[in-house]
């Protein structure tokens, strides 16, 4: 356990170089002016005026060679200074903390619904394969996994803002207004970790100690929960730290749909208007934090599962 | 507190009333037209909320488009205040007057005026705002290379100087970026906007992209402001606002899609729809065939079904253009385009040597960042098939493609373009944009007599007599077909119970004194 | 390899969905032949009558028309040959990369395995969504089918690679490539003409899941306005158009988004019959 810790964690700087040099080269790949680009997002239909384009080219230090840009932006960051925003002139980590604390909320939030939805529907559907329960909720799951972010937003909204107005359909702030996002956001991983749960609790059901626990006498519902859940739950745990990091990133849509201050919709502006210090610190850290989960996943499962921990050893 | 129930708002803009142009859409129009004060009481200090469409993305820098926000929401003022009519009206200055050297201009400051955060309005302060604003590294439009230089004149003046005469820079001193901020705004970059304005409404809060909030100025030196505090929130999606405002999450809701503004008919509600100073025209490139002949120019002109355009292609949310300039301004046309004619575009073709054995194809480009320029492309293509030319739309990035039309290598460009730049005066996108020498001519045009029509604004400072230059040059624009204006876009606003609420087409006016909620 | 605990489904597939297999089939072999057939019609997609806006659905436009009196039908189709069209050509990209790589990983030994395992781990960390708009901000801010190309490709590579990873590391230890180690065929002849045609099933099963999600992918990615640009009818763009119609014609919201699940929905489901029909393995279904 400890040396698979220390594995992961010596991995750890090598995810951050190549994600920093990834979120570094890419933008710098486009033939497009940056400077330009900059001038357009502070004012619209700016002029191009060569003078002031080369002002901020050099004030921006894009004039250098990539390998100088890079060298001077890594050895900023690593000294925890993430730059300064080419559009709003302040510093990035004023920008970036308080976007990904509202991301995190959003984020965890729609996970732990998913969680409490997900798991019980897919213990309780595993409790008979191919009964009405397991019918039902199995249509509903696969429909969940279906339904992509931007369309089930939009029908919520239709639904829920439009046709019936109950929910607020914008902003972030009041407990009402989190409800579609989280929703939302909630659904592909409820749906996905019911199947999960499902198809690990048949198979936890036909293990050997479980088969005992119940010649044992247990009641079917204590086997149930108190095995099969547990094991199951190493799964949904592991998965989860997947979907941390891609629900940061995914959130993105959600984000921009409800207009939620959150990094994604950072990033999202960012990138359209080209402000080079936003993206690179946003993606990296974003990335990190990605990997930082799953990580975190895994140990847990592991510590969730006895069986996986002694074949690790 | 004089509790007037319906208090008009102290510069209100002469409201368009478009009902004779545009008969077709009367569903729309019979949203805009009336009730424009609210019905109810006015309800004393009340907190209002405004869903506003353009978020401040860097900053509320005053030297950026955030100004506008600024500006809408009564935080900064301006020396100078103008509308739509191109006349300059005493602001935070009371006069001005050019001097014998006319590169010179004195504006005499309204006495009494303090910042919300108590510091005085002297020449000092608005010498050190104009100086700071015209030395950032990329000056706002409006102020842009004429070489702006401000001095106090004691304590209650203030001398502006440029490199050349010029002849409207009152004008150019209503332009929302020219807010005057107190001295102490400047110690940070960019500068501190919260109780350095002198407007009705000082910003307490403000919260990034996501909101502001906004809390009367008591020291305010005009009329006393009726609301005592606003939040704006900024919803980037029009979709959403009007669902924020359908929902009651906003009072006021800014720039809703067309279908939308629909819904909210009836006198609790206050609907505006006024054309704003932005074109879209479609660029034909006169620097090559086949545009180079004015015979295909005008059978494009002829083709293209303007009332269309604007009232079915896009429902309404844009004025069909007759000309460059539209009914937002007072020099603009007022009547509808010319309908279109099909068989003449034809018969122009034919003589220019295109037919149906020989048929005109082009490319017509334009960009996604304003959506409905794809949608004006798509109808346009339809119009252009009728009448024998076969247009083939690529939609790309702007910015990419701004030096091929520059160097005049494309057919057609459909580009949405705002022909005031931030001034009520049209001569700066006439000289940049049509001259021989302009800067930004997509189109390649080129004529000595439109050049010799432009001369006298370099000089003229009476308003009267610059429209009248507008007016020929616009008309002279349009007989040797340099580009197609297809149609004029509008803007809109909701309020649900509120009075005082207009739409102000050059977007610098929402949060005044008179805006109040009504019961 | 905590995916690993992900095994397989030892339970007999429920009676309703033995039931459904055939259909299924038959009902993909259909859309098949409808897909080929309305790929070769002639369709204008932007052909526009501004008389007819809005209109509710006819014989002359079975789905009614849109804002600029389009046919939401013809539309849809030719969305069809491109949300789907453009789907396959990702997934063999991806497909064909992700199984070369993940067979040569598997197959080079540990240390450039664990490299290998890493670089996957990077990856996977993204989503394809910000992958897409860094991609965007590279292509010059001027989205378009190469630019979501690419977005889509840099991650979409990887699930294939780390199940065909997974798999040829467990076909290594079987007696076939025993035997024919032990009769001196080089790693390399091994690798692609004895392991990898037996991986091919799971291959395919794995490509059928990974349709919907690259379709889903796809047309999120266009929503945001980072794929075609309009007047192209790509679904995700259609549907983000249709937004501001929402208040009286909810049906251009509706329509595409029925169009996107519908067919996710109808993927899948080939996806999980034919999975279902092999005893076990990694499902890898993220």
């Amino acid at each position: 356990m400890t040396a698979l810790l220390l594995r992961r964690l010596l991995a750890l700087p090598l995810v951050v170089v190549a994600a920093a040099v990834l979120v570094f080269l890419l933008p710098r790949f486009s033939g497009q002016d940056t400077a330009l680009a900059v001038l357009r997002s502070r004012t619209g239909e700016a002029d191009p005026d060569p003078a002031v384009l080369a002002a901020l080219r050099e004030r921006f230090g894009l004039d250098g060679s990539w390998w100088d840009q890079f060298t001077a932006w890594a050895g900023a960051v690593l000294t925890g200074d993430l730059g300064v925003s080419y559009t709003a002139r302040t510093p990035v980590s004023g920008l970036l903390w308080p976007a990904l604390g509202v991301s995190l909320t959003l984020t965890v939030a729609a996970l732990v619904v998913a969680g409490l939805v997900g798991i019980p529907a897919g213990v309780h559907a595993a409790r008979r394969p191919g009964g009405r329960l397991d019918r039902a909720l199995t249509a509903g799951s696969v429909l969940g996994v279906a339904v992509p972010e931007f369309v089930l937003g939009t029908v919520l909204v239709l639904t829920f803002a439009v046709t019936v107005p109950v929910l607020p359909a914008t902003g972030w702030g009041s407990p009402a207004q989190a409800v579609l996002p989280v929703v939302t956001l909630a659904a592909f991983p409820a749906a996905l970790a019911a199947q999960l749960v499902r198809a690990e609790t048949i198979d936890v059901l036909g293990r050997v100690h479980v088969t005992v626990a119940r010649s044992k006498g247990l009641p079917d519902r204590v086997v149930l929960w108190r095995h099969g859940g547990r094991l199951a739950l190493t799964s949904v745990t592991s998965l989860s730290g997947l979907f941390l990091g891609g629900l940061l990133g995914g959130s993105v849509v959600v984000e921009v749909l409800f207009s939620v201050p959150g990094v994604g919709r950072l990033l999202y502006d960012a990138v359209l208007g080209q402000d080079l210090p936003v993206v690179q610190a946003g993606l990296l850290v974003v990335i990190v934090l990605a990997a930082l989960a799953g990580i975190a996943a895994e140990l847990l499962a592991l510590a969730l599962d006895p069986v996986a921990r002694s074949a690790v050893r | 507190m004089p509790a007037a129930p319906a208090a008009a708002p102290p510069h209100r803009r002469p409201r368009l009333r478009i009902a004779a142009a545009l008969a077709a859409s009367a569903a729309v129009l019979a949203a805009c037209g009336g009730s424009g004060e609210g019905t109810g009481q006015v309800v004393p200090d009340a907190q209002l909320t405004v869903a506003m469409a353009f978020a401040p993305g860097a900053g509320y820098a005053i030297d950026t488009d955030d100004a506008f926000v600024l500006s809408q929401l009564g935080v900064t003022e301006t020396l100078v205040a103008s509308g739509a009519d191109g006349q300059a009206r005493p602001a935070l200055a009371t006069a001005w007057e050019q001097q014998p050297d006319p590169r010179t201009w004195r504006f005499e400051l309204r006495p009494g005026v303090t910042f919300q955060n108590g510091e005085p309005l002297t020449g000092e302060a608005v010498a050190n705002a104009l100086d700071r604003l015209a030395g950032v590294e990329a000056p706002p439009r409006a102020i842009k290379s004429i070489g702006l230089d401000a001095a106090a004149d004691g304590a209650t003046a203030v001398r502006v100087t440029t490199t050349a005469p010029d002849p409207v820079l009152p004008l150019r001193l209503s332009s929302a970026n020219t807010g005057i901020l107190a001295p102490s705004a400047y110690a940070s970059t960019p500068p501190a906007v919260q109780g350095t304005g002198t407007g009705p409404m000082t910003l307490t809060r403000a919260d990034g992209i996501q909101s502001a909030t906004l809390q009367r100025n008591d020291t305010y030196w005009g009329e006393r402001p009726q609301l005592a505090g606003v939040t704006a929130n900024f919803v980037p999606d029009p979709a959403a606002r009007a669902l924020a405002l359908s929902a009651g999450d906003a009072d006021i809701a800014q720039e809703l899609p067309d279908t939308a503004t629909l819904e909210f008919t009836g006198d609790e509600y206050t609907n505006e729809t006024v054309a704003a100073p932005r074109t879209a025209s479609l660029q034909l490139n006169q620097s090559r065939a086949p545009f180079s002949d004015l015979r295909v120019r005008q059978a494009v002109t002829a083709a293209i079904d303007r009332t269309a355009l604007g009232e079915q292609a896009l429902a309404g949310s844009a004025v069909p253009a007759a000309e460059l300039f539209g009914p937002a301004v007072t020099w603009g046309a007022q009547e509808p385009p010319p309908p279109a004619d099909p068989a003449r575009a034809r018969q122009l073709l034919a003589e220019a040597g295109f037919g149906p054995e020989n048929p005109l194809r082009v490319e017509l480009g334009t960009y996604a960042n304003r959506p409905e320029l794809p949608t004006l492309a798509t109808a346009v293509q339809e119009m252009l098939r009728a009448a024998g030319i076969e247009a083939n739309i690529r939609v790309g990035d702007y910015d990419a493609r701004e030096p091929d039309l520059l160097a005049g290598d494309y057919d057609m460009y459909l580009v949405s373009r705002s022909y005031l730049l931030d001034v009520p005066d049209a001569g700066a996108t006439l000289q940049s944009d049509y001259s021989c020498a302009g800067s930004y001519n997509i189109n390649r045009y080129c004529s000595p007599e439109f050049d010799a029509l432009l001369a006298p604004l370099a000089s003229e400072t009476d308003p009267a007599a610059r429209q009248e230059v507008f007016r020929q040059a616009s008309a002279k624009l349009v007989t040797d077909a340099v580009g197609v204006p297809l149609v004029h876009t509008r803007a809109n606003g909701v309020g649900h119970q509120v009075a005082g609420y207009t739409v102000d087409p050059l977007a610098k006016t929402l949060v005044v004194p008179g805006l109040a909620k009504t019961g | 390899m905590s995916a690993e605990v992900v095994t397989g489904r030892r339970f007999a597939a429920a009676p309703w969905v033995r039931r459904l297999q055939r259909p299924l089939r038959a009902g993909a072999v259909l859309l098949l032949g409808v897909l080929v057939l309305v790929m070769m019609l002639p369709l204008d997609p932007t052909a526009n009558d501004l008389s007819q806006r809005f209109a509710g659905p006819s014989l002359e436009h079975p789905l009614g028309t849109d804002q600029l009196g389009r046919d939401v039908l013809v539309r849809l189709v030719v969305g069809a040959r491109i949300s789907i069209g453009f789907t396959l050509v990702v997934l063999v990209i991806c497909g064909v990369a992700g199984t070369l790589i993940g067979t040569l990983a598997g197959w080079v030994g540990r240390t450039l395995g664990q490299l290998f395992q890493r670089t996957i781990d990077v990856l996977v960390a993204i989503p394809a969504i910000l992958i897409g708009l860094v991609v965007v901000a590279a292509s010059g801010g001027a989205p378009g089918l190469w630019s979501l190309l690419l977005a889509v490709v840099i991650t979409g590579w990887t699930p294939f690679a780390r199940l065909t990873h997974q798999l040829v590391v467990r076909e290594r230890s079987r007696e076939y490539v025993e035997g024919a180690l032990a009769i001196g065929a080089s790693p390399g002849r091994i690798a692609f003409r004895h392991v990898l045609p037996n991986l091919s099933r799971p291959l395919l099963a794995h490509l059928c899941l990974r349709f919907a999600n690259v379709l889903l992918t796809v047309a999120g990615l266009s929503f945001l306005g980072l794929g075609p640009q309009p007047p192209t009818p790509e679904w995700g763009a259609m549907l983000a158009e249709g937004r501001q119609f929402m208040f009286n014609a909810p049906q251009l919201v509706v329509l595409p988004a029925l169009a996107v699940v519908g067919t996710a929905l109808v993927v899948t489901g080939i996806g999980r019959a034919l999975e279902r029909r092999r005893p076990t393995g990694p499902s890898g279904q993220f």
